[in-house]
Formats: structure tokens, sequence, C-alpha cells
């Protein structure tokens, strides 16, 4: 029905759409598959009426059994709370297609990576330059995704090319990446007139360890324990978008327990962090004694994490349709008590932050990214709801959630001070949210899946503490893996930070930087 | 004869003593956000090591780069020979009165900005510019406030510091702006942040980032030197005091441990100062030095007055 009703949508804006196949998965998911010579339409269509930026842009290499490469992407439908997924098929003679990169631009470093990563081209796409596979490192020609990649091969190497500013007393100042503190590398290229920031372009790609071709030919257990090395401080969101898709694949029912204790350790994660960001910000502006309060609430988490599931940072938690780690009557004891103490050291927390005049004046209308802005580069999660986007998977995709009447925090302002008062009312949140989730707990229900690998592809999501995680996976016949493509928030977040800087002095750079707080690891894959 | 011996143990007392101000300052700071911190002794090590490394220097270097350390450091010394602190007139009368003070502290900073401007590094000119705009505004508030000293006084002579015996109010404003005065010098809060990580905001650190080995020491050893000269100067507007008489071993030690006393009440302070704000935006450091300024002008005025 919905299908029917998305389709009628999208002929109105263009009569003379005739996909060749449509079809619903798992109720929430509906696959459209359209003729290379219509999917840039559709996708710009799409891209309209939902609205919705692209959430994922990738190929799969299907030249062994199919001869050809299949283009797919995502779209999101927040109203009718399911996801709208457009492929087409390249054939592997003329690997190209029609570039999104002008009309949405939230395509383009999905378009450069689709480039890099498997020879495909993206006409029309302005920047071609590769992101991961730096040209110091990887000659030209070498596509790693692709099924046939068996080492690097060449030895001529190239140099990247910055963006350059000229004018009378514009000065470039390269920053990493390499740092003086112990933070992920990233290269930063400002061009300044005196202080103030007039372009700032960033060079990721570092720490690319190659993940997605490691998730190939993966069993369920390790796939499971790899998805939460992707990206350390949002281990649990990784393996929860990845255990997500995997159930939906394999069918497995989740037991009601372990929903409830999944929504515990995601908003667990997300406290942690936030409480992290919140001292981080306080430390980026001097303000050392906050940031030692805040760390010492960090802390306490992170122990409660391991009281509850052996783990500090949440890792080997999840399972699929069932959660290793439960909460009997004493870690429920244990964590309503922490929570109490919680709240209370995050109110003193809070109340120092928003009394002190000169902490104030550094995070108000500093690193301001406008709702406009934040829009069109497609800027997800906490970073776009602090510019008044109001997107967030819990509120339109979850049923406990719903259940918890969870309410989205929301600031329109979208300069520090707003991601800071987003991060303030999430973590109080997560604490109502917890101490729901727990007295909804229920004894003795406990189901060991053993889980039916089979043949599929399935779309796996949970909202981390930075933003959607999302989780594109494919098996084949023996339920091994053959494609996974992760997108962690951070991927589509980076751009925005050089748009928030423009016009800001240096200085304050690394303070709009951490009031983001993007995962390099998450990026880079 | 004995003037040089006063020089000297002025000297020896001042890089003998010098480094556990800042020492002391960060324990403090630790103990405040509840860490144990450091030791206070923890500033001799780290010139000790420092002094014992091998050096790092960039091929675009000039002489300047190389000169520059021994020239700040000696500046600096230069300067505490000048104090009067045995004696109650400086020990290097003829040298130069208070004024001299002011441009040989600027002669360190401006060879400093040179030598960061030297190696080439995008970090060393921003390090730069930011210290000559930080020094062009307290230059002017460092001078209003020896006026009004001098003013009380009655002459720019240096030991117009020994001068006032009884506090005033026009001491007590001087002696506010030049704290905030030695707080920007000093780099510390909220103008500049000794402890951060971000090389993009620093000032001080910024400059200094391509010195290493024995090099960086000096340099770091003139900066401790510094410190304890202007507390020395805050500490004798604020409480002064008489200056000993060497009749008695009871009399000495009740001097020095008062003396003690004070510089620790003012690095109590500055810590203090340091824990409680965040860090001002670049461009609001001419506002902070600006009041510094307006202090000194109220103590010039307050002093004739004579107030």
């Amino acid at each position: 029905m919905d299908c029917s009703e998305i389709i009628s949508r999208i002929k109105k804006k263009l009569p003379d759409f005739n996909p060749i196949s449509i079809s619903q998965n798992y109720s929430e998911e509906i696959y459209i598959r359209v003729d290379s010579r219509v999917f840039k339409d559709t996708c710009l269509v799409l891209h309209k009426i939902l609205p919705s930026p692209v959430m994922m842009l990738f190929a799969i290499d299907e030249r062994k059994k199919l001869n050809k490469f299949v283009i797919t992407c995502v779209f999101m439908d927040v109203k009718k709370s399911q996801w709208v997924i457009v492929s087409m098929d390249i054939p592997q003679e003329s690997p190209c297609f029609d570039s999104l990169a002008k009309s949405i631009h939230s395509a383009t470093l999905f378009e450069r990576e689709i480039w890099e990563m498997f020879g495909i081209e993206p006409r029309g796409n302005p920047d071609l330059r590769r992101l991961n596979l730096h040209d110091e490192a990887w000659p030209q020609g070498n596509y790693p995704l692709r099924k046939d990649f068996n080492g690097i091969n060449g030895q001529v190497l190239g140099e990247y090319k910055f963006g350059r500013v000229d004018g009378e007393g514009v000065f470039e100042v390269p920053v990493g990446p390499v740092h003086a503190g112990i933070i992920g590398p990233g290269h930063f290229r400002f061009s300044v007139a005196g202080e103030p920031i007039i372009n700032l372009e960033l060079r990721l790609g570092f720490t690319h360890r190659g993940v997605e071709k490691l998730f190939e030919g993966k069993a369920y257990p390790d796939a499971i324990r790899l998805s939460e090395c992707v990206s350390g401080d949002s281990s649990f969101a990784h393996s929860l978008a990845f255990t997500h898709a995997l159930e939906k694949i394999s069918g497995a029912s989740i037991s009601g327990q372990a929903v409830y204790l999944r929504g515990i350790f995601l908003e667990l994660e997300r406290m942690y962090n936030h409480a992290n960001d919140i001292g981080g910000i306080a430390i980026d502006v001097g303000f050392s004694f906050s940031a030692a309060y805040a760390s010492i609430i960090k802390e306490a988490i992170l122990q409660l994490n391991e009281k509850l599931s052996g783990n500090r940072y949440l890792k080997k938690v999840n399972a699929i349709g069932w959660v290793l780690a439960d909460i009997d009557d004493v870690k429920k004891q244990i964590l309503l008590n922490s929570l109490k103490s919680l709240k209370q050291d995050f109110k003193e927390l809070v109340k120092m932050l928003y009394s002190s005049v000169s902490f104030m004046d550094r995070v108000d209308a500093t690193g301001v990214l406008r709702r406009k802005t934040a829009e069109d580069l497609g800027v997800i999660g906490l970073a776009g709801r602090a510019s008044g986007v109001p997107m967030d998977l819990r509120k339109h995709f979850s049923r406990i959630y719903k259940e918890a009447k969870f309410k989205m925090a929301i600031q329109e302002s979208g300069d520090v001070l707003a991601r800071l008062r987003v991060r303030i009312s999430e973590f109080e949140e997560s604490c109502r949210l917890i101490e729901e989730f727990t007295g909804k707990l229920s004894k003795g229900e406990k189901t060991s899946v053993n889980p039916e690998l089979k043949q599929g592809s399935a779309l796996g999501y949970a909202e981390g503490w930075r933003g959607p995680v999302l989780y594109w996976l494919k098996t084949d016949s023996a339920g091994l893996i053959e494609r996974c493509k992760i997108v962690d928030p951070s991927f589509h977040n980076w751009q925005a930070l050089s748009y928030a800087v423009l016009g800001e002095i240096i200085p304050d750079f690394p303070l709009c930087n951490k009031s983001f707080d993007l995962s390099y690891s998450g990026n880079d894959l | 004869m004995i003037k040089i011996m006063i020089i000297v143990l002025q000297l020896i007392l001042f890089i003998a003593a010098a480094p556990i101000l800042s020492g002391l300052i960060s324990k403090i700071k630790n103990n405040i956000r509840l860490r144990k911190g450091q030791g206070i002794l923890q500033p001799y090590y780290n010139l000790a090591k420092l002094f014992f490394k091998g050096e790092v220097v960039s091929e675009t270097a000039s002489w300047i780069f190389r000169v520059t350390p021994i020239v700040v450091l000696s500046s600096t010394l230069t300067a505490a020979a000048l104090i009067p602190v045995f004696i109650f007139s400086s020990p290097m009368r003829q040298a130069g009165d208070f004024l001299v003070l002011v441009f040989i502290f600027a002669l360190g900073r401006f060879f400093l900005a040179l030598s960061a401007l030297d190696t080439g590094s995008s970090f060393g000119g921003m390090g730069s510019s930011r210290e000559m705009f930080i020094s062009s505004l307290v230059e002017p508030a460092l001078c209003m406030v020896i006026l009004s000293v001098s003013l009380q006084f009655g002459s720019t002579d240096i030991s117009a510091f020994n001068g006032i015996h009884a506090i005033s109010v026009s001491s007590i404003v001087a002696a506010i702006a030049l704290f905030l005065i030695t707080i920007a010098e000093t780099s510390r809060m909220p103008v500049d942040n000794q402890e951060t990580h971000l090389e993009l905001t620093m000032v001080h650190e910024a400059m200094v980032l391509e010195y290493s080995g024995r090099s960086l020491a000096l340099i770091e050893m003139a900066a401790y030197i510094k410190q304890m000269i202007l507390f020395f100067l805050i500490a004798q507007i604020v409480f002064p005091i008489a200056l000993p008489v060497f009749s008695s071993l009871t009399q000495l030690a009740s001097w020095i441990l008062w003396y003690l006393t004070r510089i620790i009440i003012i690095a109590i302070s500055a810590a203090l100062v340091e824990i409680s704000v965040a860090k001002m935006r670049l461009f609001r450091v001419a506002d902070f030095l600006g009041f510094a300024f307006v202090l000194g002008i109220i103590a010039v005025i307050c002093a004739m007055l004579g107030v």
C-alpha cells in the first residue's frame, strides 16, 4: 500500500516514471529498481518530496554473476517511518553514471567514494579527488572494493591538490594530520586574512583501514565484533545497526526484553559521550574546573557500563535476537542508584557552565551553522538538530521510544551553545528514558537465538549519539557477508564544520570542532 | 664590590627560586580540580631534562633563531638585576630607571617574535602576530602603573618601589592593574593558556613551538624569571615593607618569611583566577588590557591627588 502511494507521488512530478520493479521488504524498506537513464531524476524527485538528504549512496560489484555494478541510493521518509531505496544497474563495460552532486549536495562525497573504490565515474561531479585512498600512497587505477582486487598495483604516485584562495594578505595555515593533543588524524587547511577564516578545506582518510572490505566474507559472530571497532566511541550504536540488518535478513525474532536492554545501553553510550563532549567544550575554552567535573561524570558512566555489561565501552553486548548482558534485579538497583547521583552531578555541572559569564561568552554565537546550510549539506543527527533540522531516528522509527514519549531535543541557533544545549537536554532525556525502560524489564524472559543465516539484503540503523548510524548488508547463500556499506553520521557532517567556522577566528576553530566532535575512524572507514 | 656581590646574589636567587612559582601554581590548580597533580619541583626536572636533550633546528632557520634564547634569557636577567631586592636602591642604578625595564622586556619579546617568524612555520607566525597584538596593549598599561608609582615617590628611579612605605588607594589600584598585566605577560588564563594542547589557540607557546632542548630550557627559564620579577613588583606595591636591616638573624628570617608569604599569596590569587574563568576570545583581550590601562590611569590620578 505504501509502495503505490510513493510511486504516485513520484509520478506527479515525473509523469512517465516507469520503474523496472518495486518491492517492499521488512515492511519499512521500499525498493525501487529503475533504468540508469531515469535514476538521477528519480533521486531528485525523492530528495524533494520526502524531503530527505541522500542517506546512503553506494555501489555493489556484481560482475562475477551478473556482469554489472549496482548503484543504490537510500532516502529516508520520516513521515511514513520507512526507507526508500532506489537502485540501478550499470554495465561493466562502461562504468559511469550521471552525477547527482550538482543538484543534491549530500551525494557529492558518496560519489567520490564510489569513484575511488569501484572506478565507476560519476559524470559531471565537479570534484573527483580521492577521499580515503591518498594519491601519495595509492597509485591510480586501484579499486579496492571491486571483488577482483588483489593488492596494490602500479608505482606512479600523485599529489593531492588543495583549493587555493588568493588575494592580498591571504595566508594558508596547514594544520595536522599530526596534532599536539591525542586526537584523531585530520588535515585542516585554513585560508585566513589576519585571524578570520575565509576558507577551510578538510582532508581526511588518514585512518582508512578498509573496513568495508574486511567485512566481506565474514560470518555472523565475528562480523558483530568488527562492527564494534568501526568507531570506538559509538561501538554500541554500530553493533546495534549491524545486528539490526542481520536480524532482518535472518528473520530472527527479538525478545521483548532485549529491545529494552538495547535501549538502555544505547542511551548509556549517549550519556558518556555527551558528558565527555561537554567537558571537552569546557576544556577547549580553558574552563578547566567544570571540565574536570564532567570527566568525573563520564568515568562514573563508564564504570556503570562495566558493572552492567562487563565492558566500559559496551563491546560484546549485542547478539542476534538477544543481548549478551542481562540486567537482573541487583544490576537494576545499581543502575537506578547511579542514575540518581548522575542526575544530581549533571545538574551541578550545567549550573556551573550556565552561570559562568566567561564561558557563555565563548560559546554563544560561535560557529553558527544555519538551518538552510545544514539542510543543503544533508547534516544529520545532533549537529542537525542544533541547527533546527528535526530528525531523530528514535522518534521516527522506534516503537519503544514512542511508548516512552520520547522528546526530541532541538535548537534553532546552530551555534556552539545550541549544540551544547542539545547535548544537555539529551543527557537529561536519556536518564529519563533509561528509568522508563528499566521499569519495563521483565524477569526470566530469556531466549537464546541460534539464527538461521540466509541470503538477502537489508538496511540496519540506530540513532547513535552523533546521529543515525546506517548499515546496508548483503549476504550470500552461506550467510557470509558479501557487501557491507557503513555510513557513520560523521561522513555527512564533516563538511558542515568547514561552513560553521567561516568568518570565525582561528583560535575559535578547536571549540567549533569539539562542538561537532566528529569521528575520524567512522568517516575514513 | 658589595654591589657586584648583591647583583650575583640576586641573580642566583631569581634563577634558583623562579621555577618553583610555576610549580606551585600548577599544584594549586590541580588540587582544586580534584587532581593530585605534579610535584612543586616539576619545573626543575623539566628544565634539567631539556638541558641535557638534543636540539632540532629547522633548516630554514637563520642566526636569529639560534641567538634568540640567549637574548631572551640575558635581557630577563638584566631586568632581574635592575630590581632592588636587598638594598634600598637598585644595584644597577646607573644602568637605567623604570622605563628601561619596559624596554628590556620588549627586547626579549621582539627577538622571540622574530625567531618565530624565522622558521617559516605557520604557527610561529600566528603566535608572533598575537603576541605583538597583546604586547602593544600591555605596554601602555605598564607605563601607567609605573608612572603612578613614580609620582608617589617623586622620581622614575627604580628604587621608587621601595620608597612607598604605606598602602595608598593609588598603589592598590596600580597593583590590580599590574596583576592584570602580569596575567597577560606570563601567558596565563584568561589571556593565554599554558596547559593547552590546542596549537591553534596558543599565543606564547605557538611562538616557541619550534624550540627544543637547551634553547627551550633557556626560554622557559626566562619566562619563569620574568614571572617572578612581576610578582615581586606587585608584592612590593601592594604590601610595601621596609628592607631588611642585616643586624639580627631573627629579623632577617622574618623578612624572608614575609617576603615568601607575599609572593605565595599572589601565586594563589593567580591560580584562583586561572581556575575560575574560561579563556576569552582573542579580540576580547583588548577589553581586558584596556581595563588594565584605565586602572593605570586611575592610579595615576589618585597619585596626583595624593590618595
